[in-house]
Parts: structure tokens; C-alpha cells; sequence
């Protein structure tokens, strides 16, 4: 027998062979059907004869063609797919042995990749939780926020409009009134201050909300006769009752009065936001009162009914609206409402910043994909005679691709699991440094579409650096490299034009993003510079809340504030101390407006309004605030005195334009037990931020606590040891004066002021980290180009030494190369900056989005580093010993 | 004598452990072995030998044959040889056994 050496090579089957299939299987079986015969033949039978039994002793022809047919198509598909795993696997392998022949190229490229990547996936993790993740509340989109505005203005509402919207709209098949405050809990174990939302009794069912135990509340425990009764939340539950199941049905003492525990919410429920526990409202029929009308203090939340649009909701709601201006212009006049969707409303105010984040993180991995991109181009080069060998032994430009692309998914793949680690660890980090004002933090996890988004990432990254290399890889390029004889000596002129643009373009992206961050930073700068109106250092606070059955009287309030009081005053330590309500920074407090005696009336909605203090004669001196006319507060102004207030600058700047406010009288618009609050100003202080160091100024009002007490007290002590200290000491007294109040908000001064500061520290903390990175990226970027570059001309470099060219001159020469890109780079990255800095707009604060300073500064910074990177490799040129150069290039 | 369920098998491997062999080839072989004891139809010897095939225990190949005519043959794999070790052991055991209690009856 005689074979065919390679024959089966020759007859390999392609993809879609078929016919050819049933042809080798015709084939055979004419075969062995003519040799039977031939046997027949030979053995005397007649060839009609033979022809005939050779079919018949074969048995069922057609079946077993079919058969075999079935058979080897069968086989053939497996063998493929086997072939072709088989290709990918010995390229994998192909693909690590070569990233680990070349250690430095891979470690850089794969850091690359994982901070890209991981980054990326951190800040997505946050923009998902936050922005994206739909609101755990049945069909979340119909959900609404209601507002009532005051000329344009968004203010809260009074639980009479809340009635006539309820009663009187037909687009909302629920409302429903929230408010949040703290609550004091006494009893069993230590007395321990709470959030609490005080809701209406339908916000459980409008949320779609079930209680985890329990209930939830039912019609008419709101009204204000009905029984107290609390559901907790999961996490007090759990903290302070030990997941007791039999809780239910039991009492507790919150704020002095005895509530039944009728239910556990589950953990998902955050609304209005992330409380303790949810009281009800306990409106009565005096709150829904006209008199009631100007009193705007509560929250809002409806449900669209089927088929409304929100539209349609806010024009029933302005028609209510209209109706109550013509009804009672005086509380009315001016007012309207606004619909705002709930989500939107709890994250609106984050989105521009977070989306500018995960624009930044976006352009540090584009920045890293060039990275990425220019470094496997400078390997390809370098690998260019291996390529062309493999070319010349037949191997296909499609393998030669598929290997190139294997090698890039194989860097991509393992540095997004790198990444993935990488995130996974950021996540928790960004948590952890996130300002306790961002919404919807506790909704952030690495979950199923945060890994999709790795995927992703993963893949386009591979796909944009990957492609890159294979473009430039052109096989007839290759097969010349090898007529050629590559030695090396030749800078491949496309090759460095694709690098330089990569370079080019991760300056330019770089340049944009430092251009970013170091507006956020001139912008925290001039923060920073803002007088809060009060000296913060060695100033501690703390506030505690009367209970109202305990101390129902205000004379008890009174007695209990001055006994505090004095008892901090002798703590050692303490130079100054006072009580108040409403810090500076924290957003507390509340506007009144007020009528200055002896001016007429003025039209309605268009009265002087001021934010409302009260403080004690001591307050002053404590906080730092200085008094800039007339007296401040003596303990003289006690209960019975006259009363007197004092104003803020802006107050008197606004309301008394070119007359003296001391010495006038003026009446708020709040009454207390039939008292009205009025009385004569007797001195001007300094303004104070009430919501935020970059908010504006605003007029104030004080009015001394002993002629005005409240039951929230919050105490400032200015110390001149350790405030902390003092606060403990602070903290002793009030459980030794009253062993069921909890003391809280207990913090100092400072950190109430880095904490206004925490939104932009964090967005600006994070931009910085990104343009730092771009830096660092683009820099690596053009030390790799300029040293390549040097590796490639070794030989020009060598004969220009030879011929007398001095150090300098060589070295100047390498580094302009570098410094060419650099300056192509920063021109177009100013220009990019410039165009998009506005984007910026909403988070800078004392400086202009085009600040030239901070331009010139990151376009110099920028120069500054490019200059280092080429100079570190250039001057390995300057080092090229012309004789072994030229001798090793032949 | 027809064959015995998955006697077929063990047959067309055996025949294979001598040289490669084209479908004609083997049926004359087993033919001639057995004195014409055992007949294989034809139509399941080229069933068994695409169906080895697609087990991977036999391999063919397009070659010539004696009389200069394009022929498929047959030749046995690595795993096919090791089957067939395994499979002819398992055949002389049951024989074997058989045999035994066939000789234990007739005393």
C-alpha cells in the first residue's frame, strides 16, 4: 500500500463543506462496492450478476450512506470547534509566556490598566447607587415631591395647604406630610436622642411599603387625638431592642409620653431620609386653620394617579393655588407650588458633580488606553522580525491578528480583575471619605451591573488599545521588514507618528483634567478665605431638647437652661459660654418677617424677613461674633425686663438703609400663648453663614433666651484647654441635672465648618487624584516615546557623537522631541479646557471657570513634567559610546 | 452466525491493530479470520467504522490501493488502541466465563 504523505493536510475540510462530505462518502462506497464486484467477477460470476449481489449482500445502502453522512458532518463540526479552541488556548499561552519575557512592559501596562479600570468602576459604583439605582418604592417614577414657592423661591409647606391639596386636587391618588426631627427616648436603658420623621398615617401604602412586623399606621392615627404609636426602623430595632420579635404591641417613652410600638419597617425603607423611627403627624383642625396659612414647615410626597402626568398634577395643584391667593391674599399672595419627581429631588443637587466625576475618570482611562496603546506599539516594533518570520512560515495575517488581539484582551482581562480588586477596595474608601451629605450613599455596591460595567470597560479598553498595534502591524510592511534584514536601526516613521499622537493626546487630556482640578482647588482656596462670622477654634457646642411633659412651663425651660449654663461656666477651662438656637453653617433655624413700629404696612409678601435667634447674653463672646454698635445682650434682660434685640449688619444694611436701627422696635410674625415676639434693638453684630460658607449673606435677628425660652438649647463653650474635654465634662452635668436627656449634635466648632466644606473637599480630593494620575500617565507617555526614540536612533546618535556633536547638543536634540509633544499637547488641551471648564460652573466659588492663573499654572506644570520625562531618557543619548553603537548595528 | 450486540467493534479494532486498512479490506479480513463463521453485513461495517471515527478511536486517511484506486483508510488512534486493549480483555474474560459454566453443565 502505497500513502499519500500530507494528503490529509490537502484534504482538510473547510467551514462549509458539505457536498464534499457526501462526495468522500460516495466515493467509499463505490469503492468497496467495485472491489466486491471485481471478487465476484474473478470468481466466475457473470458482471450483471456481480453487480447485482455485491448491492444486495451490502444490506441497506441508502440508510447507511445517509448514516455516514450524518456521522462525519458531526464529526467535522466538533474537530473545528476543537481546532479553534485549541488555536485560542496556544495563543493564551503564546500571549502570557511573551508578557512574562518582558516583565516591565507588562507591570506597567497592567498598573495602568487596574487603576483605569478600577477607578472607573468606583466612581461608577457611586453614580449607580446614587443617580441610577431605581428608588426601592413601588413604581418610584409616579412619585412626586410638592413644593410651595415664594415669588419663584422653593419653601416647605403648611399643613393647611397640604389639607386643600389633598381635598381639593384630583391628579394625586395619595399626599402625604413628613417632617423629620429628633426625638428623645427614655426608659429603658440610657435616655438617647433619635431621628424621627413625623408622617401621615398613608405613607407606608402610598410608598408601597410593608412593615418587615407589625403594621403600618392606619387611617386616622394622625388625627391629633389619636393614640401615640411608633414603627421602627430596622437598623434601631436591631441596635437598641435586640431584634425582638415581641416588641410589638409594647410602649415606649419617647419625649416624655408613652407610644405603642405597632410595627418594624424593613431596612430598605429611607424615607423622607434614613430616620429611627416614624411617628405620626397629629395634625389637628387649628393646623389646617388659615391663622395657620403662613406656617410652612413641612414635607411633601405624592403619588400621580394612574394616566396624570406630572404636568397635568402641577396645574390642578396652581389652580388650588390661585383659589387660596383670592381666598386669603394676605398668606397667600405670591405663593405657588412646584412638582418635582422624588428622585430627582433627593439626588438632583449631586448629579452635576458626580457626572463630572465619571466624565474625569473617563478621560484618566482614555488617557490609560493610550498609555496602554503607544507602549504595545513600541513592542510590536520591537518584535517586528518575529512577526515577519512567522508571516514568511505561513502563518496568516488572520492568526498574526488573532495573537495580537489575544495579546491585548489578555492584558485588558487581567487588568480588570486587578481592577475589579482595585475597585472593590476604592468603593469602600470613596464611602469612607464621602461628606454625609451625598443622598442615597447607602444604595452604592459593587452589584451585577457595576461588574457588567468592568466588563465593559474591560473590553472597549482592549479593543481601543488592542486595534492600535494591528493596525500599525501591516503584514507587507512585515514581510519587507525581513527582506530588509531588520537591524534595528531604522526608527520606524509610522510607528513614532502613532505614538506621538497617543502622546499628544494624553497631554491634552491630562492638561484638561488638571486644568479641572486646579480650578476646584484656587475655588476651595477662596473658601477657606471666607469669614464664617465667628471664631471656630477652641470652641465646642453641644444641644439637648426638653422634654414637653416635663417641661411643659417655659419658666421651667428657663430655670433649666440658666442652671446649665452656669454650671458650664465653672468648668475649668471655660472662658465663655452661651446658649442658642441655630448654629451658624448647620441650616437650622428659621426666617419670621417682621413689622418695624412706626412704618406703614408694607404690601403683603414684599415685609422685611430675618433668620430668628435666640441666645443668651454670653453667646456672643463664646461664638467669637463681634459686636459692631450699641450693646450686646447683659443679664440684666431677664424675664420681666423690657425686651430687646439685636440685629445683624446685613439686617440693618437691608432694612434700615440710612437711618439708625437702634432704638427702633419691631414685632415678628410669631406669637406664643397670645405673647407676641416684639422688642427694641439695641446693638448691631457681625453677619454669620447660616447654610454654607459660599452661600450669601443673610439678615439676622436676635432675641435674648431668658426673655424668649426655647425648648431646644444648644450650648457654645470657647475653652482654653481641650474642647473635647470640656464636652465631656459638659456631657456629666446634664445627665447629674436630668438623667433622661441625651445630649448630642455635641461636636466643635472647626469640625462644624470642615463639615460645610465636605462636598467640594471630596469633589475636589477626587479631581485631584485623577488629574494626578493623568500626569503621572502622560508623563510615563512621552519618557516611553523619547526613550524609544533614543533606542531606535542609537546608531545616528553614535555617528553624530563621532562627528564631534557635543553632549548637549545630542541630549537638547532628544529632548525636543519630547518637549514637541508636550508643547502640541498643552496647546490643545488649553484650548479643550477652555471650551469645557464651564461644565464646572455650579462647583466654583470665588473664581472664574477661565481663571488665566490657573491656567498658566497647569499649562507650566505640565511643561515642567514633560521636561523631566525627556530629559531622564535623553540622557541615556548622551551616554551612547559611538564605536560599540556602530559596531553593533554593523 | 450472526454477530453478537457490540461484538462489531472490538472486531473492526482488532483488525485495525495490524495496519491501516480500507472498509473492503477489513470486511475480507474478519471474513477470512472466522472461516466465514461470523458474516458482517456490510452496511453496519461502515456504520461502526464512521462511528469509531467520530469517537475518535480510528482516524482515516485518502490513499491508494493495491489496484491503484483512491481508497479511504482506517487506522487506529491512541485512544482507539487503548480501548481495544481494554475491550479484548473484557471479551476473553466473558468468553471465558462462559466457557466455563457451558463445560460445568455437560458432566
Amino acid at each position: 500500500m502505497r500513502r499519500i504523505p500530507g494528503i490529509r493536510r490537502a484534504f482538510r475540510l473547510p467551514w462549509s463543506s458539505t457536498s464534499r462530505v457526501n462526495r468522500e462518502v460516495d466515493d467509499e462506497l463505490r469503492f468497496h462496492l467495485d472491489m466486491k464486484t471485481k471478487e465476484l467477477v474473478d470468481g466466475g460470476v457473470p458482471l450483471d450478476e456481480a453487480l447485482r449481489q455485491a448491492r444486495t449482500q451490502f444490506g441497506d445502502i441508502e440508510y447507511t450512506r445517509r448514516y455516514m453522512n450524518r456521522t462525519d458532518r458531526e464529526r467535522m463540526v466538533s474537530e473545528r470547534r476543537a481546532e479553534w479552541s485549541d488555536e485560542v488556548r496556544q495563543d493564551v499561552r503564546f500571549s502570557l509566556r511573551q508578557l512574562r519575557r518582558d516583565p516591565g512592559f507588562t507591570i506597567i501596562a497592567l498598573i495602568t490598566l487596574a487603576l483605569g479600570i478600577g477607578a472607573n468602576t468606583a466612581i461608577f459604583s457611586v453614580v449607580r447607587g446614587v443617580l441610577l439605582r431605581e428608588l426601592p418604592y413601588a413604581e418610584p417614577t409616579s412619585l412626586l415631591r410638592i413644593f410651595s414657592t415664594v415669588d419663584g423661591y422653593q419653601s416647605s409647606v403648611s399643613p393647611a395647604d397640604f389639607n386643600d391639596w389633598r381635598n381639593q386636587t384630583r391628579s394625586f391618588s395619595a399626599l402625604a406630610a413628613t417632617d423629620e426631627s429628633t426625638v428623645n427616648l427614655t426608659g429603658s436603658g440610657p435616655a438617647e436622642r433619635f431621628k424621627q420623621a413625623r408622617v401621615s398615617a398613608n405613607l407606608f401604602q402610598l410608598l408601597g411599603v410593608r412593615p418587615a412586623l407589625g403594621r403600618a399606621f392606619t387611617p386616622g392615627e394622625d388625627a391629633e387625638a389619636a393614640p401615640r404609636v411608633v414603627i421602627l426602623s430596622d437598623g434601631l430595632w436591631r441596635a437598641r431592642f435586640g431584634a425582638d420579635r415581641a416588641i410589638i404591641g409594647t410602649q415606649i417613652v419617647l419625649d416624655g409620653f408613652a407610644t405603642e410600638i405597632v410595627g418594624v419597617a424593613p431596612p430598605e425603607m429611607r424615607y423622607p431620609s434614613p430616620v429611627d423611627m416614624w411617628l405620626t403627624t397629629r395634625f389637628g383642625p387649628r393646623d389646617f386653620s388659615d391663622s395657620k396659612r403662613g406656617a410652612r414647615w413641612i414635607d411633601v410626597v405624592g403619588r400621580l394617579a394612574p394616566g396624570v402626568s406630572a404636568a397635568r398634577a402641577q396645574s390642578d395643584l396652581a389652580t388650588v393655588a390661585r383659589r387660596l391667593e383670592q381666598q386669603d391674599p394676605r398668606h397667600n399672595t405670591g405663593f405657588g407650588t412646584r412638582v418635582v419627581p422624588l428622585h430627582e429631588e433627593m439626588v438632583g443637587r449631586v448629579r452635576t458633580p458626580l457626572i463630572i466625576l465619571l466624565a474625569a475618570v473617563g478621560l484618566v482611562m482614555l488617557i490609560a488606553c493610550a498609555n496602554v496603546a503607544s507602549l504595545l506599539l513600541g513592542r510590536t516594533a520591537a518584535r517586528e522580525a518575529e512577526l515577519a518570520v512567522r508571516t514568511a512560515l505561513g502563518a496568516g495575517r488572520g492568526r498574526l491578528v488573532r495573537q495580537l488581539l489575544t495579546e491585548s484582551v489578555c492584558l485588558a482581562v487581567i487588568g480588570g480583575a486587578l481592577g475589579l480588586g482595585l475597585a472593590v477596595w476604592g468603593t469602600r474608601l470613596l464611602l469612607a471619605l464621602a461628606p454625609g451629605d451625598i443622598p442615597r450613599l447607602y444604595d452604592v455596591r459593587v452589584d451585577g451591573w457595576v461588574l457588567a460595567f468592568t466588563l465593559a470597560a474591560t473590553v472597549v479598553a482592549a479593543l481601543v488599545f488592542g486595534a492600535i498595534p494591528v493596525w500599525q502591524a501591516q503584514m507587507g510592511r512585515l514581510a519587507s521588514t525581513l527582506r530588509e534584514g531588520n537591524r534595528g536601526s531604522r526608527a520606524r516613521p509610522g510607528t513614532s507618528r502613532t505614538r506621538g499622537m497617543l502622546v499628544v493626546s494624553e497631554i491634552t487630556l491630562a492638561l484638561m483634567l488638571l486644568a479641572g482640578a486646579g480650578l476646584l482647588i484656587r475655588s476651595f482656596a477662596q473658601l477657606r478665605e471666607v469669614d464664617p462670622g465667628f471664631e471656630s477654634a477652641q470652641v465646642a457646642t453641644f444641644t439637648v431638647t426638653l422634654s414637653p411633659v416635663k417641661y411643659a412651663a417655659l419658666d421651667q425651660q428657663r430655670a433649666f437652661a440658666t442652671e446649665l449654663l452656669d454650671r458650664v461656666r465653672r468648668i475649668p477651662g471655660v472662658d465663655s459660654t452661651g446658649v442658642t438656637f441655630g448654629l451658624p453653617l448647620s441650616g437650622a433655624g428659621f426666617v419670621l418677617s417682621f413689622d418695624v413700629t412706626g412704618r406703614s404696612a408694607p404690601p403683603p409678601n414684599a415685609e422685611p424677613s430675618a433668620q430668628v435667634r435666640v441666645a443668651s447674653a454670653g453667646y456672643f463672646a463664646a461664638m467669637g461674633i463681634p459686636l459692631k454698635r450699641g450693646r450686646s445682650f447683659t443679664t440684666s434682660d431677664r424675664a420681666g425686663a423690657p425686651r430687646v434685640l439685636l440685629i445683624s449688619e446685613e439686617t440693618a444694611r437691608l432694612f434700615f438703609p440710612g437711618e439708625d436701627p437702634i432704638g427702633r422696635h419691631i414685632q415678628f410674625g410669631w406669637t406664643r400663648d397670645g405673647d407676641r415676639l416684639a422688642g427694641e434693638i439695641v446693638g448691631i453684630v457681625g453677619d454669620v453663614r447660616q447654610r454654607s460658607l459660599s452661600s450669601d449673606r443673610t439678615p439676622h435677628a436676635y432675641v435674648a433666651y431668658e426673655q424668649w425660652p426655647l425648648d431646644e438649647i444648644t450650648v457654645v463653650m470657647r475653652t482654653r484647654t481641650d474642647p473635647a474635654r470640656a464636652l465631656r465634662t459638659a456631657q456629666g452635668i446634664v445627665t447629674s441635672l436630668d438623667r433622661d436627656l441625651p445630649v448630642y449634635d455635641a461636636f466643635t466648632l472647626e469640625s462644624l465648618v470642615s463639615r460645610s466644606l465636605g462636598q467640594p473637599r471630596f469633589y475636589l480630593l477626587l479631581l485631584s487624584v485623577f488629574a494626578g494620575l493623568a500626569v503621572v500617565l502622560a508623563a510615563v507617555g512621552i519618557y516611553g516615546v523619547v526613550a524609544y526614540t533614543v533606542q531606535q536612533r542609537t546608531r545616528e546618535i553614535g555617528i553624530r557623537i563621532a562627528l564631534g556633536a557635543s553632549t548637549d547638543r545630542v541630549v537638547a536634540m532628544v529632548v525636543w522631541r519630547g518637549l514637541a509633544l508636550a508643547v502640541i499637547g498643552v496647546a490643545l488641551g488649553t484650548a479643550g479646557a477652555f471650551a469645557v471648564t464651564r461644565v464646572l460652573r455650579s462647583l466654583l466659588f470665588g473664581v472664574s471657570q477661565h481663571d488665566p492663573l490657573t491656567f498658566f499654572g497647569v499649562a507650566a506644570l505640565l511643561g515642567i513634567v514633560a521636561l523631566l520625562a525627556s530629559w531622564l531618557p535623553a540622557r541615556r543619548a548622551a551616554r551612547v559610546d559611538p564605536l560599540a553603537a556602530m559596531r553593533a548595528d554593523g | 452466525m450472526d454477530l453478537l450486540q457490540g461484538t462489531l467493534d472490538v472486531l473492526i479494532l482488532k483488525t485495525l491493530s495490524w495496519e491501516p486498512m480500507h472498509g473492503y479490506a477489513i470486511s475480507r479480513w474478519i471474513r477470512q479470520r472466522t472461516d466465514d463463521v461470523l458474516t458482517v453485513e456490510d452496511a453496519a461495517l461502515y456504520q461502526a467504522l464512521h462511528r469509531l471515527e467520530r469517537k475518535g478511536l480510528i482516524e482515516s486517511e485518502w490513499g491508494l490501493s493495491e489496484n491503484n484506486r483512491r481508497a479511504k483508510y482506517y487506522q487506529l488512534t491512541a485512544a482507539g488502541r487503548k480501548q481495544f486493549r481494554a475491550e479484548a480483555t473484557e471479551w476473553r474474560q466473558y468468553a471465558e466465563a462462559v466457557f466455563k459454566v457451558l463445560e460445568t453443565a455437560s458432566q
